[in-house]
């Protein structure tokens, strides 16, 4: 079976290679269609990837699949033939072919997802920065190296995760919110930050996601292409009220942008609606044991409390 | 070990010749591998059930987007003790049970290196299941920190209790690394030491290669968690600092650590699925394994591999840039040998002379299934794509079909391959098909949706959702109450069919290997004389005798 | 088909009346000091990783911690520990020569330098616990004081299991016969032995010498 192949084998060993080829990378095409929209550069250069991962995926899937299918269908013994197949204990050939076509394959990959992330940076600058006497200097030291060698992000926000708050904060104009508003194609850099466990910072439709780990400040960047409202979550488990831990995100023209950050700063501060605190006043659900939970931060008071405040 | 040798002796385990061969040395302290094996198999399904319950009643709070099942606790209790029992208490014991029943007799031994250890290792798992059950009783409920107990979240004690769900998940998941170290050192001096004369490297069954590459990765990776694990304990209980950031400590160290075993875990768990793959595919196909050597080689290539890759699962954590390219050219590497495993699985299946029987079918399937997550594995790896979709339901997805997908189906396909070896009897064809088809439909039904949903960025672990979500929760949903009826079938054939099946015969499937050339079930010591090997182990299609004193393995008269 | 022959064929210790009762044991399948020494050096190497994970984790707190000594600490005295460390780096020779004299049939030999080697690790865990009792700091103090006292407990540990292990042999030397079946827990005992004294070197190493 394995060993010569005549003409026609190959012609229809090709010609099977082709609809699938022809199919996978259909299937590939389909892959954006998945995805939430495309709101960051990022999420262009991420696509891109995952599409082409479906691709090379469905050709191996569908290729495995297809032979077992075939061979389940039309390679049975008969009810009474006790006979055994033929005695092929292997090929060289072929066994080195699939172990290097992989190989290849999967170097392929790598180097276009380097490619791939190397263009995102999202890590401003990757350095740990502990809390304590250190922090002040360090951050200057790194931003003023970066200012050398890039052009220097827009806007700067830093973002503040506690259990189970997400809050925003722009240092310029001193205004806080919960909701986290940015402009429009202009790169953002945020400073994470904890105050109690690891959290998560993702927003689906930037395709961006980082840890916030508490006793660092992690710098983070992306670049927002697409006007609109999205989702923050918290992607990082972080106890009882992790699934409330969301917040939206405003895209805005710069205009539209600048107009909030004047009106809000001249907004007093209130308290705002907070999901986790609030549930955490109510009664119990359906099957409850009482068992105790970590208390909420208390719903944080900031100059622009989110429109949008219920989640579910 | 001295103390137990007197027990041992006093209740042997053992029926005697001419003695029935009785149901109670299943709750003694048997040294016989066999009965181990079958202790470790019905105590991990035992549990597989408890686990399925939780993954239901997680199932039941989703299917609507709020979180109006449960309290949000409790539901993160669920999650966590899900995690906890389908790994420790189902998946890591099933394979132990399976291996244990099967290296000796693969290998021509008459029983494990250390029997005694072999016993004491199993009991352990009883008395940890009992703890972290226990941990459901204890004021505040079980660990709620999810399986990986990442601090500063698992050192949060809101009951202020010493005796609390978190340190009793530590101690349970402690005994666990005790009783698998115990494990490993047994598994890795039998296959060593233990093999019947003729019985070379080369001649070993291509499952007992994947378990001796398993057991590998438990000697040198559970002592890293064990070491996190203690750390930990400490900083709850005593209050040291080494994770808690508030006091210095570093949070990430303990990811590290954790992964550092956490990921070899997986292949810990899927070798030994290989091994059934690669065991069950000549018998069905009647050909022997495709580059059999290769094949057993490449599981100790991924156990090599298996050592450096951990840091994929921390690519969005606090992690540097260089740190994660790194990782990702690692992790896309171990693909290449999980590569030639299936494309020799397929090889071998091609061309052959196909028996759909239930083991085929289910091997088939979890085989279809791993090939799936692989794919869905190597995307993963990726770091600029896996940032999108680490920590969401796309991972979830993924590693559902990697361990309900192949490793649960492979499981099913060694339980019905081997059940007339175990007990004697043959199964029904016609339940297991039945068991076959819901479970296919029921895993692909919960799984499958569990993708879309990541990719469109449902964090995992969330006890509610935005409505956008709604669709594909409730399919899957549907799916795991399906998985769950799925298991019915397979409990009613398993225990009717060991009760009145039909008798089986030695070797009913017409398969090669030493646990064929003996009574089914084997009697306490399977050989009578050690066979004497001359045969590579995969000889379909070609008619040469495996062992050079076939007539003599056993005495002459039928034990039973 | 003997049952005594299943539990016969089992780990650790095994007694020679049941060695020399049954034929099986001629078998090189069977073995048991053998097995029990493989599978004793594989649990050896298992365990090492525990101690690997710990340095690991003591190296990146030292090189990236902030405060990484806690107020008011300067540092390690190096004397007493270097003086500790001495003794108990010696008790590996002194511990091979008790196993030469029990290879060459001399029990008394081997009953005192074996006895010599607990007393040198008897005085080594003496040594700690006089140098714990005088420090500043306790393990509550930092990443600093936790991975200290971590890292030399579960050493002094592993000690105390060594000694333990020797006063169990020592008192089955006493046993008539009790070699007549090999010396593997003898041999294990020097192994593990062994394994803490290399252990402590680079415990040493890190904690006192690089500081």
């Amino acid at each position: 079976m394995m060993g010569r192949m005549n003409s026609r084998t190959v012609f229809t060993l090709g010609l099977v290679a082709i609809a699938l080829a022809l199919v996978s990378f259909w299937v590939g095409q389909q892959a954006y269609s998945w995805l939430p929209p495309q709101a960051s550069a990022e999420s262009i250069l991420v696509d891109q990837l995952f599409s082409f991962m479906v691709t090379i995926g469905a050709f191996i899937f569908l290729g495995v699949l297809g032979a077992l299918t075939y061979s389940a269908l039309f390679q049975r013994a008969g009810k009474y033939d006790a006979s055994d197949g033929p005695h092929i204990e292997g090929n060289v050939t072929l066994e080195v072919v699939w172990t290097a076509i992989p190989l290849v394959l999967v170097i392929w990959i790598a180097g276009y997802s380097y490619r791939t992330y190397d263009q995102m940076s999202i890590l401003g600058s990757m350095e740990h920065i502990h809390m304590g006497m250190a922090t002040a200097e360090a951050v200057s030291l790194i931003e003023d190296t970066d200012a050398i060698s890039e052009p220097e992000p827009v806007e700067q926000i830093d973002v503040y995760a506690r259990q189970w708050v997400w809050e925003f904060r722009y240092p310029q104009l001193n205004i806080t919110s919960t909701e986290l508003h940015v402009p429009n194609n202009q790169r953002i850099r945020l400073a994470l930050h904890s105050e109690d466990v690891l959290h998560g910072f993702f927003v689906p439709a930037f395709r961006v996601k980082q840890d916030v780990i508490p006793g660092q400040v992690i710098d983070f960047e992306f670049t927002p292409i697409r006007e609109g409202r999205y989702r923050l979550r918290d992607s990082q488990y972080s106890g009882t009220y992790f699934a409330a831990m969301q917040a939206d995100v405003v895209v805005e023209s710069p205009e539209d942008y600048q107009q909030w950050l004047s009106t809000t700063a001249t907004q007093p501060p209130v308290t705002a609606y907070n999901q986790a605190f609030d549930e955490h006043q109510r009664a119990h659900n359906f099957i409850s044991t009482g068992w105790k939970s970590v208390e909420p931060a208390p719903p944080p008071v900031v100059n622009y409390p989110s429109s949008q405040a219920s989640n579910p | 070990m001295t103390n137990l040798s007197v027990d041992a002796t006093a209740q042997v385990g053992q029926p005697l010749p001419g003695a029935p061969n009785n149901w109670k040395r299943f709750f003694s302290f048997s040294t016989d591998h066999k009965v181990i094996g079958i202790q470790y198999l019905v105590t991990s399904f035992f549990f597989f059930l408890v686990g399925g319950v939780f993954a239901m009643i997680i199932r039941g709070e989703l299917i609507t987007p709020e979180a109006d099942l449960l309290d949000r606790t409790v539901y993160n209790a669920m999650f966590t003790m899900h995690g906890t029992v389908m790994l420790f208490l189902w998946t890591f014991p099933s394979l132990v049970g399976l291996s244990n029943y099967l290296v000796p007799l693969m290998i021509g031994a008459k029983d494990m290196a250390f029997p005694r250890l072999n016993a004491a290792a199993f009991w352990m798992v009883p008395v940890f299941g009992v703890i972290l059950m226990a941990s459901f009783l204890v004021p505040g409920g079980p660990s709620q920190s999810g399986w990986w107990a990442y601090p500063p979240v698992s050192l949060q004690n809101p009951t202020g209790n010493f005796i609390n769900g978190q340190v009793l998940w530590i101690l349970a998941v402690a005994i666990s690394g005790v009783s698998s170290i115990m494990g490993a050192i047994n598994f890795v001096t039998t296959i060593v030491r233990m093999r019947a004369p003729g019985m070379t490297w080369f001649r070993m069954p291509a499952f007992v290669w994947t378990v001796f590459a398993a057991q590998i990765i438990q000697l040198f990776g559970l002592p890293a968690l064990t070491a996190g694990a203690v750390m930990l304990l400490l900083d709850i209980t005593v209050g040291t600092s080494f994770f808690d950031p508030a006091k210095g400590g570093d949070p990430v160290l303990f990811q590290h650590l954790f992964w550092f075993y956490s990921h070899p875990a997986v292949y810990v768990i899927i070798l030994p699925i290989f091994g059934i793959f690669s065991e069950i595919f000549p018998v069905y196909a009647r050909k022997p394994l495709f580059g059999y050597k290769v094949v057993a080689v490449s599981s100790l290539i991924i156990t090599g591999l298996s050592g450096i890759v951990w840091v994929h699962h921390m690519f969005a954590s606090g992690t540097p840039g260089w740190m994660r390219m790194v990782f990702m050219a690692t992790t896309m590497l171990i693909s290449v040998p999980t590569g030639i495993k299936v494309f020799a699985w397929v090889a071998t299946i091609w061309g052959g002379k196909l028996r759909l029987t239930t083991p085929m079918l289910f091997a088939l399937g979890g085989l279809t299934m791993f090939v799936f997550a692989g794919v869905t594995g190597i995307m993963l790896a990726s770091a600029p794509f896996d940032i999108h979709v680490n920590n969401t339901y796309f991972v979830v997805g993924h590693f559902h079909y990697v361990i309900y997908g192949a490793v649960v189906m492979g499981m099913y396909a060694a339980f019905y391959h081997w059940f007339p070896k175990m007990t004697g009897r043959m199964y029904s064809e016609g339940l297991g098909k039945l068991h076959f088809a819901l479970t296919l439909l029921g895993t692909n039904l919960n799984f499958l949706p569990m993708h879309p949903l990541g990719l469109q960025g449902m964090p995992r672990r969330v006890a509610s959702y935005d409505p956008e979500f709604a669709f594909w929760n409730v399919v899957a949903s549907i799916g795991a109450f399906l998985l769950g009826m799925s298991t019915l079938p397979f409990i009613l054939n398993m225990i009717g069919s060991w009760v009145q099946g039909e008798k089986a015969d030695k070797n009913p499937w017409r398969a090669i290997g030493l646990e064929w050339l003996v009574s089914s079930p084997p009697t306490p010591e399977n050989f009578e004389e050690l066979p004497i090997v001359v045969a590579e182990p995969y000889g379909y299609g070609k008619s040469e005798p495996l062992v050079a004193n076939a007539d003599k393995l056993e005495v002459a008269h039928e034990s039973r | 088909m003997n049952p005594a022959e299943v539990n016969a064929s089992s780990d650790a210790q095994i007694s020679s009346e049941v060695m020399s009762d049954l034929p099986m044991a001629a078998d090189h399948h069977h073995d048991e000091a053998g097995n029990s020494m493989f599978g004793f050096i594989v649990f050896l190497l298992s365990e090492s990783v525990i101690f690997l994970s710990f340095f690991a984790g003591y190296i990146v707190y030292k090189t990236t911690a902030l405060d990484w000594l806690p107020s008011g600490v300067t540092g390690l005295e190096i004397r007493e520990p270097a003086i500790n460390t001495v003794v108990l780096v010696s008790s590996s020779f002194v511990i091979y020569f008790a196993e030469r004299f029990l290879h060459a049939k001399n029990l008394w030999g081997f009953r005192f330098f074996w006895l010599l080697t607990m007393a040198m690790g008897s005085y080594f865990l003496y040594g700690q616990a006089v140098e714990w009792r005088s420090l500043e700091f306790g393990f509550t103090d930092g990443v600093f004081g936790g991975s200290f006292y971590l890292l030399t407990g579960f050493h002094g540990l592993h000690v105390l299991t060594g000694i333990l292990l020797q006063t169990l042999m020592l008192g089955r030397s006493f046993i008539p016969g009790n070699y007549d079946g090999g010396e593997f827990g003898v041999a294990a005992t020097s192994l593990f032995w062994h394994f803490v004294d290399v252990i402590w070197i680079i415990l040493f190493v890190l904690i006192y010498v690089w500081q």
